[in-house]
């Protein structure tokens, strides 16, 4: 199912809105605002943005240079702290106030103490390298921050062992007992020397370690692998959509299941798994057997069914019976008549299997007519053009877009509000949690609205399907303020549906922490672009002149203070130039919320400096 | 690869001083191998360790690792990350890059100890030197020196032997006979003691060879040996 975001341009809030002459007007006209501009509105409090191998570097640079500057360090030393304190910029401020800005250094193996030293020891007689014991001319020997010198052979060979050990971001000094982290500057220079493979492997882990040791950032999980990271600020509790259009959830990363708790898909998914078809087929073809509980399949004769252990039972009402029957009756026997199950676990067990049946049916029967409904898009496309062609005063048909979208998303959250229910008034997680009573009584709000949304959601789905174009323009109006409404109106359930989860049904929890990715009215946001270089290749494609800025690329490269490797300067320094009005171009949506302003603040340090 | 000349001169410089530090280090066998090596401590005196020489089983590794990876990260579909592919896991040309001093030897007690570090099992030993806090800069010297040093001072709450930790922990004086008698049973043997009990045991009526095997096996212990050549 693919959500795209591609609204056209040509619609218009004021255009749809004054078709419409409701009391709902305003509402209409934020809601549909809100499909367009699509940034501001519920959840500011987690943004996400997507991270390119091209704009890894970019984004760590932020939280660098936030490091570098409140405690005056040096690059390298500023990531040895971040890694170390896994990217939590906020918790290093917050160590530094309680530990001290010494504690702080040394424990994440920082030494800034400059030995003065290090020139003076520069004389020309030999020095006995403590690792291979050989005598070797005091130019081939290095000495670290933390004081310890060896030969630069040596230090090579640890080098290599360690980053061959996946230790690249903490490579601690030769020294035994030493906590120092060796200065990546000098790890980069020894080992290129000689293996420049196992050196740019360095440094990739390096800056992959934004993504590895952060708890903000996680990679895509696509298949096969998009190369993207995402990245989240503010509450990571959420889904979110990466720039390769897979949506997933930050906090499990398995597909958006909102308003199923991770826990609770999770569970799902595994019970789908084990019992689909298989449960399918029993449910539908047999009765347990009441004494031995095997599924028995009744494949013809009468009413009194056998199990092959040789309990005889009746097929109405699967309770045990004799052996004699007419073809009428069986002996002893009257399921007419109500009477307490003797058996109740065998009762039980079909009661639990048939309640997961009738979840999983509407779960399922939802998430097939999703997929059903995504074919309509392309059908409506047609629809659409067919009728803007058409002679006709209504020439705006953004609404049957915005409807569609409209109902996708509810669509999704009503076959997910099954699951959710199956757990959340079912044993298995929250048996403890609430009495019969409560859980009736919460049931019942629940399913009220559950229900309410699936028929607004059905209609909505019908209006949809209608074949407008072949309509007059009074029909069409009748049909265009319909889908609005039942937009509308679908919108405001799912935002109450989501509140009652969150208020009424999971925060009297008192056990369970259940963290529901809240709901997105306008749909799940794609990860904004933090990659500087998009825009630069598409700013490329568009100037006239791509030599030019291909110049102006190289010449920033060089001019970097290059403390990385050059390749990821060049990408980076070149959309500096850029503007966001190429790229805007292309996703209208992002032009809204003034992007550029929001990225400044990632841009490579030396390019804040500059401007 | 493994750094031959550094070896050699640790070796030399380990045996110099070795009547005071009670350390030595010979070639594996009085083979010609540099990459295993064996060694030896004495007790420290003081514990129940005291009199007694251990020998210890030491090798160098000569990892392989290669060269010109491509594929080096994999991802992890079961830890939903990325997990770096050590090279030599991957398909590509092979290569000695590295091992000893950078890579810890590797260390094992030949000799039977009793001590809450080292299995009485296997002799492996629990020693954070040995592992990730090893440093190149370390010797094989500095290592057994420190294997003595855990001999003097056994860390039961970070045990190699949990059997061995508990006893340690709850019936010390047992411990400690059981330590001192370990001790005397395996660590006191000497060539001159093992050629007196094979001479006693042939003369109850074992062949040699077959004696000699089975005190061999039981690292010297003549009840242990009586009692498995009378089994059969």
């Amino acid at each position: 199912m693919a959500e795209d975001d591609d609204f056209p341009s040509s619609s218009d809030p004021e255009g749809a809105g004054c078709y419409f002459s409701d009391q709902d007007d305003v509402l209409e006209e934020t809601v549909l605002q809100g499909l367009e501009d699509g940034h501001e509105e519920d959840c500011q409090w987690s943004v996400s943005s997507v991270i390119t191998k091209e704009s890894l570097l970019a984004a760590q640079k932020e939280d660098l240079r936030k490091v570098m500057d409140l405690l005056s360090l040096r690059e390298q030393h500023a990531r040895t702290l971040l890694i170390h304190y896994r990217w939590d910029v906020e918790r290093i401020f917050e160590l530094l106030d309680q530990k001290g800005k010494e504690r702080l250094f040394s424990e994440a193996g920082v030494t800034i103490i400059q030995h003065k030293d290090l020139d003076l020891s520069s004389s020309s007689d030999p020095v006995r390298c403590n690792v291979c014991f050989e005598d070797v001319s005091s130019s081939t020997v290095t000495k670290m921050d933390c004081g310890h010198d060896y030969c630069n052979d040596c230090w090579t060979e640890h080098f290599i062992v360690k980053i061959n050990e996946g230790q690249s971001r903490r490579i601690r000094c030769i020294a035994p007992k030493c906590n120092a982290v060796c200065d990546e500057s000098v790890v980069r220079n020894l080992v290129s020397a000689r293996h420049p493979d196992i050196a740019d492997r360095f440094d990739r882990f390096l800056l992959e370690s934004y993504i590895e040791d952060n708890n903000k950032v996680k990679w895509c999980p696509s298949v096969p692998h998009c190369g993207n990271a995402i990245r989240v600020e503010g509450d990571t509790d959420c889904e979110v959509e990466c720039a390769c259009g897979l949506q997933f959830c930050f906090n499990c990363l398995s597909q958006a299941h909102s308003p199923c708790s991770c826990l609770m898909w999770e569970l799902w998914t595994r019970k789908c798994q084990d019992e689909s078809e298989t449960v399918n087929w029993i449910t539908v073809n047999t009765k347990p057997c009441p004494k031995c509980h095997k599924p028995v399949e009744k494949n013809g004769g009468c009413n009194l069914v056998a199990c092959i252990c040789g309990q005889a039972f009746c097929w109405l009402c699967g309770g045990a019976t004799g052996r004699d029957h007419t073809w009428s009756s069986i002996s002893g026997h009257s399921c007419g008549r109500f009477k307490d199950d003797q058996e109740k676990r065998t009762e039980r067990a079909r009661r639990d299997l048939y309640r997961y049946m009738h979840y999983h049916n509407r779960y399922k029967a939802h998430t097939d007519s999703l997929k059903q409904e995504s074919n309509l898009k392309e059908t409506i496309q047609g629809k659409i053009s067919i009728s803007e062609n058409k002679e006709s005063k209504i020439k705006d048909y953004a609404w049957v877009t915005n409807g569609l979208n409209r109902l996708f998303r509810s669509r999704r959250v009503l076959s997910y509000s099954y699951p959710f229910a199956f757990y959340m008034f079912g044993d298995e997680l929250f048996k403890e949690e609430m009495t019969t009573e409560e859980r009736d009584l919460k049931q019942n709000l629940f399913e009220d609205q559950q229900q309410q949304l699936e028929s607004n959601v059905e209609k909505l789905s019908m209006f949809l399907e209608k074949d407008f174009q072949d309509f007059s323009d009074d029909e069409v109006m009748d049909t265009m303020s319909h889908v609005i409404n039942l937009s509308n109106v679908v919108d405001r359930l799912c935002k109450q549906m989501y509140k009652c989860i969150e208020n009424d049904l999971l925060y009297p929890l008192q056990r369970a922490t259940h963290n529901i990715a809240p709901y997105k009215s306008k749909g799940l946001e794609r990860a904004s672009e933090l990659s500087l270089c998009w825009d630069s290749d598409r700013s490329m494609s568009v100037k006239t002149n791509p030599e030019d800025s291909c110049t102006q690329r190289n010449s920033t490269a060089n001019g970097s203070g290059a403390t990385l490797p050059g390749r990821y300067s060049v990408i980076l320094h070149g959309s500096s130039s850029d503007e966001s009005g190429c790229s805007s171009r292309k996703r209208p949506r992002t032009d809204t919320l003034g992007g550029a302003a929001r990225f400044d603040l990632n841009m490579p340090a030396e390019v804040v400096d500059k401007s | 690869m493994l750094d031959v000349s550094r070896v050699q001169k640790e070796l030399v410089e380990c045996n110099r001083d070795k009547a005071i530090s009670g350390v030595n280090i010979t070639l594996h066998d009085g083979g010609s191998d540099l990459s295993h090596l064996s060694g030896t401590i004495t007790g420290p005196v003081g514990t129940p360790y005291e009199g007694g020489t251990f020998r210890i089983d030491i090798r160098l590794s000569r990892e392989i690792y290669s060269k010109d990876c491509t594929n080096l990260k994999e991802w992890n579909w079961s830890r939903l990350t990325f997990v770096e592919v050590l090279p030599s896991m991957g398909k590509c040309t092979e290569q000695e890059l590295c091992a000893y001093p950078f890579e810890p030897p590797k260390m094992q007690f030949i000799t039977k100890v009793w001590h809450p570090n080292i299995s009485s099992q296997n002799g492996a030993i629990c020693l954070d030197i040995l592992k990730d806090q090893w440093s190149p800069a370390l010797t094989l010297k500095t290592a057994l020196l420190s294997l003595q040093a855990l001999l003097s001072a056994p860390e039961p709450d970070d045990p190699q032997d949990a059997v061995v930790a508990q006893q340690y922990l709850r019936q010390y004086p047992t411990f400690v006979a059981t330590a001192r008698y370990w001790t005397e049973a395996f660590a006191k043997r000497t060539l001159v003691g093992i050629e007196e009990k094979v001479q006693k045991l042939v003369e109850m009526g074992f062949s040699e060879d077959l004696v000699r095997n089975t005190l061999e096996s039981v690292n010297g212990d003549e009840n242990l040996a009586l009692e498995k050549l009378c089994s059969g």
